[in-house]
């Protein structure tokens, strides 16, 4: 039903690019116009553009498919099925209230099946096979000047074993002259589990809290340097404290065969710094540039860098493909399967800490008219009651070096009111 | 012998953390560099930079990927991407 649903999704785009790809030839074939019939059509566009204005209420309607497959699952101590399909359907709309204040709300659901925390009373097909997680947040934005925005947010997700609440703050400060800027943020995620622990290891398992609590500051200097290039610094500082391993993760040791729960210190600070530079090399291409460095106080530092080249095939349509590398080292507790030692006061065989190296790659369409896809008008309104401003699909092909792979479609569609 | 492989590796050491100085004082420079670009351009200058796609955060369908991929690697942040909140058990 969910694939249908994304292949229905994708005809529908196509369809639309088809239309836009046979009124592009139809204006070729048409081409040698004469001047006055030229300029008469560029009056009657100008004459169609209607005006934003700050009233204008927008939404976005985001879903996905993923899909990944893998032979190191965590829930199995490091080994066995890593297979797991998660679609996902997120709304987002931003509310004007007055010209210089903003309403923002957004909400979804995450549907999963897992093979992997299936595994985790070790009955196929059980209660922890599938869970859906939902999410929602409120917020809101002041233009205090020209210069100056301050804004706030709270909100909350939820799914079987896990419960978040969370509320954040931002600032943005710009020079007059609107080419450099520093955004300020601040966030704290307080979080609550239901420790579910391994169906064999449920008597003799235990934990300290079932809190986790996440803090996150980060600053942020964007700067325009030339007409058609702009750069961006961010820093970022994350604390986290509580239970921070996963209470049905698995681990197995050298000197026995039973296993024991995942354990990790109850505290990690990560600090990743990241750096973008974004430049119109043409009118028709633009180069997309990302770089992050990462550290964090279990051992782990990664690299990560990301190329993508949108090419703007007419005025409303691009097509964008990208390419993404990632490399880490691993957490000083990671152990494959059996390897690690009783001895040991911390140890996990979760893949996801482990060193690693992955790439990425995949490609955007995007189309967006600028009179809208779709207008649809009521009788007595002036306005249309609402216009279908944008459609966008991305497919991108996820390899990493542990042997795990992932495909993740994505289609999105832009609303206003 | 224990004495002269311990040279060695002291001699690589150091050789790793002058280059890893060099690739640093570099990065510092060529980040001056650019943030103390004085070419001041003006707001009906800016036709290219405010295109969407020049936007100095991730698109709006890179959400479902920073997602996945801050759950798939330890390493993550620094890229608009979720910092907390959800086990991310699976």
């Amino acid at each position: 039903m969910r694939m249908q649903l994304i292949v229905i999704s994708i005809t529908l785009f196509f369809l639309v690019l088809i239309q836009d790809v046979k009124a592009q030839v139809r204006k070729l074939a048409s081409g040698f116009q004469s001047d006055q019939s030229k300029r008469d059509s560029t009056e009657i566009e100008i004459d169609e553009y209607v005006r934003p204005d700050w009233k204008t209420i927008d939404m976005d309607f985001l879903s996905s498919y993923y899909a990944q497959d893998g032979n190191n699952g965590a829930v199995t101590g490091g080994i066995g099925t890593e297979q797991l399909t998660d679609f996902t359907q997120k709304m987002s709309i931003r509310v004007p209230v007055t010209p210089s204040i903003s309403l923002n709300v957004d909400g979804g659901y995450d549907y999963y099946s897992s093979a992997s925390t299936d595994n985790i009373d070790n009955i196929r097909s059980s209660d922890s096979a599938s869970d859906m997680r939902t999410h929602g947040n409120i917020g809101a934005t002041f233009e205090l000047s020209d210069t100056r925005t301050f804004g706030f947010r709270f909100g909350g997700s939820a799914e079987y074993d896990y419960i978040s609440i969370n509320g954040g703050v931002n600032a943005a400060f710009s020079t007059k002259d609107q080419n450099t800027a520093v955004q300020l943020s601040l966030q704290a995620f307080i979080d609550k589990w239901d420790v579910i622990f391994p169906r064999e290891l449920r008597r003799s398992s235990s934990v300290t809290t079932d809190r986790r609590n996440s803090y996150n500051g980060s600053i942020g200097i964007s700067h325009i340097i030339s007409k058609r290039t702009q750069v961006q610094f961010q820093l970022e500082g994350t604390y986290m404290n509580g239970l921070l391993s996963t209470p049905f993760h698995r681990v197995y040791f050298q000197e026995q065969d039973a296993a024991l729960i995942e354990l990790l210190p109850d505290s990690r600070t990560k600090i990743p710094i990241g750096f973008r530079l974004n430049s119109h090399l043409t009118d028709n291409l633009i180069l997309r540039t990302y770089y992050r460095y990462y550290w964090d106080s279990w051992g782990m530092t990664g690299h990560t860098a990301q190329i993508e080249l949108p090419i703007k095939i007419n005025r409303f349509l691009s097509i964008a493909p990208y390419y993404r590398y990632h490399t880490q080292s691993a957490v000083d507790y990671f152990q494959p399967y059996k390897e690690h030692t009783l001895s040991e006061s911390f140890y996990t065989s979760d893949y996801d800490l482990s060193a690693l190296q992955s790439h990425a790659y995949g490609v955007a369409l995007s189309y967006s008219p600028a009179g809208g896809l779709v207008k649809a008008k009521l009788p007595f309104m002036k306005r249309p009651a609402f216009t279908i401003k944008s459609i966008d699909v991305k497919y991108s092909h996820y390899d990493r070096s542990t042997g795990l792979k992932a495909d993740i479609i994505s289609l999105g569609i832009g609303i206003s009111f | 012998m224990i004495s002269d492989d311990n040279q060695i590796l002291n001699e690589n050491k150091e050789i790793m953390n002058s280059q890893k100085r060099i690739i640093k004082g570099l990065f510092v420079l060529i980040f001056i560099g650019i943030m103390s670009s004085c070419s001041s351009v003006k707001g009906y200058q800016k036709m290219y930079l405010n295109e969407p796609c020049m936007a100095l955060e991730g698109q709006k369908l890179d959400y479902f990927e920073i997602n996945f991929e801050t759950y798939r690697e330890g390493a993550s942040g620094a890229n608009g991407g979720k910092v907390g909140g959800g086990c991310g058990c699976n």
